[in-house]
């Protein structure tokens, strides 16, 4: 069964783009990775499925049911990390986390107190006293007390500490071994990658590509940047696997993509200043994915 | 259940500071009368020589403030205010505060319908303007008793509290039903507030003259008037009616509007 299926969802604010014709399905037990750049339609997507905004043209389903239509009944299965955190500052963090939990048919509080020791939650602060990574804490054990079935996540590292991030993608891979689904949304393209198993990638509102990760992890770009220390013509790159090749008198950079080797060898034939192989940005990866469609 | 009690808890601060505010007026109040009614007629004397303009500024313009329900009568002027300023101020807030604190992608996503919101905050909401009610009725009743030597006037204060619940839910559903339409916590303050200043000048112009007298549908301030409901008088079909109106059409009004909007970031 399609967990999330979302057909030709469009939402415009007033006239501004929010999302064109999205359209994918999420399957049961995986986890699926959102990807692209800051407004690109992300959030707008993750918000029409949850109601918080209603779409233009096109529509939703989760469980099997219309988003819009069976909101509050298809919520109690869904928990939700949204991209910023804000709750109630007066509000002590164990006081956020029951009032969220009083919302759900079910007694959360032993999951409760197991998630705020796992994420090292301080639950007798008042939340305006906490920092933003601190809040993200919060959120993630808001969203996950109940222990849904879907799970969605609005760019969640951020403001997360590297060993947070790291409790928290074991959290995630424990949810998903016990049964649920996850929509994990996000720029960073690495963490996509080492956490989900397949991805859409969202651009301008448009969904260009959906894909497997192993597909996506195949096509793994490096970028390269290169001091010469002679001038050099382009066809002395024209080799596989080479793509956005720019070349300013002594300085190349390009993306390359494909056997390591042949392009160490390519290179090793000439005397270098410098070199720098990295992974690209998001950006270039779209760059690339708009060349290649082109 | 839970909405109501989250926002019980969320007001109970303010809506103890209105009380204690309430309680602390009524007695203020009482105590000038003690002096006032001690001068005996002269008070009177000296009202009859101020310009009608200031006397219906201040509300003294028809009663003997010598007689105890003459100025209590005097007295509700005030409470309406507040008590109008109290449950617009709620209204407005209470609503859009979800959006102003970034906490609407909180409760939104639950699994509560937009409607059970609406219903859990104006059920708060109510029971905010009841205790304020009854608070000053209770207070009323006390501390005028105390100083009254005549006869009881709490049938009349019951009835003047009547007229007050009614007064507070209209500009509860103003409150509501601006912040639904405002979509922010800052424009749905200022503009329900507006209202209520700009019906409550009018209410004071229409005594001021009598030409205008047929704008008062206009002005809830106009419908429920001490003057009238004392001393055996009643309260008029016609605004009761009216009042209903007013509070059917908001509140259906807020339902519709929360149901469709967009949620902001």
């Amino acid at each position: 069964m399609h967990i999330i299926e979302i057909n030709q969802l469009t939402k415009y604010y007033g006239k501004s783009r929010g999302i064109v014709d999205v359209s994918f399905n999420v399957e049961e037990g995986e986890i699926f990775g959102f990807i692209g750049p800051n407004g690109a339609g992300k959030s707008t997507t993750i918000r029409t499925l949850l109601a918080l905004i209603y779409p233009t043209s096109g529509s939703a389903k989760i469980f099997g049911k219309d988003c819009i239509q069976y909101g509050p009944e298809i919520r109690r299965e869904i928990g939700y990390l949204p991209s910023e955190v804000f709750y109630y500052d007066n509000m002590k963090v164990l006081d956020v986390l029951k009032y969220s939990a009083s919302f759900y048919n079910k007694d959360c509080k032993e999951r409760l107190y197991e998630l705020a020791d796992i994420m090292d939650l301080d639950l007798n602060r008042k939340v305006n006293d906490l920092s933003y990574g601190n809040k993200k804490k919060v959120g993630i054990v808001q969203g996950l007390l109940h222990s849904p079935k879907l799970i969605i996540l609005d760019e969640p590292t951020s403001g997360l500490d590297p060993l947070m991030q790291q409790k928290f993608f074991d959290l995630i891979h424990e949810e998903n071994k016990k049964g649920a689904t996850i929509l994990f949304s996000s720029h960073i393209l690495n963490e996509v990658q080492k956490l989900c198993h397949r991805v859409a990638i969202i651009k301008e509102g448009k969904i260009i590509k959906v894909e497997d990760i192993e597909t996506l992890k195949q096509s793994n770009y490096k970028k390269f940047r290169i001091d010469m220390t002679d001038t050099i013509t382009d066809t002395y790159f024209d080799v596989e696997g080479v793509t956005n090749l720019s070349i300013h008198d002594q300085h190349v950079t390009f993306l390359f993509s494909g056997d390591i080797n042949v392009i160490i060898s390519q290179l090793s034939q000439k005397r270098l200043k410098n070199l720098i192989v990295e992974e690209p940005t998001l950006d270039e990866i779209f760059m690339h994915y708009y060349v290649k469609e082109a | 259940m839970n909405i109501v009690l989250r926002e019980l808890r969320a007001n109970m601060k303010a809506l103890i500071i209105w009380c204690v505010m309430q309680v602390f007026l009524i007695y203020v109040g009482m105590l000038k009368y003690a002096g006032m009614a001690e001068a005996g007629n002269s008070v009177n004397d000296l009202l009859a020589g101020l310009p009608e303009i200031f006397k219906t500024m201040f509300g003294l313009s028809t009663f003997d403030l010598t007689h105890v329900g003459g100025y209590y009568g005097v007295f509700f002027l005030y409470f309406i205010l507040l008590g109008s300023i109290h449950a617009v101020m709620l209204g407005a807030v209470i609503i859009s505060k979800e959006e102003r604190d970034k906490t609407a992608d909180f409760l939104l996503t639950k699994p509560v319908s937009r409607v059970r919101i609406i219903t859990s905050k104006l059920v708060a909401a109510l029971i905010n303007i009841v205790a304020f009610n009854l608070t000053t009725l209770i207070a009323s009743i006390i501390i005028v008793d105390m100083y009254n030597q005549g006869q009881s006037i709490t049938g009349d204060i019951i009835k003047l509290m009547i007229a007050l619940f009614i007064i507070q839910l209209i500009f509860l559903s103003v409150g509501v039903g601006t912040a639904v339409m405002t979509r922010n916590t800052k424009k749905a303050t200022s503009v329900s507030t507006a209202v209520l200043l700009i019906t409550f000048i009018l209410s004071m112009a229409i005594d001021m003259y009598s030409k205008i007298e047929n704008l008062k549908y206009l002005t809830p301030f106009k419908y429920f008037e001490a003057r009238q409901l004392m001393f055996g008088g009643q309260f008029e079909a016609v605004f009761i009616v009216l009042s209903a109106l007013i509070v059917i059409v908001l509140v259906t009004v807020t339902y519709i509007f929360y149901k469709k909007r967009d949620m902001q970031v």
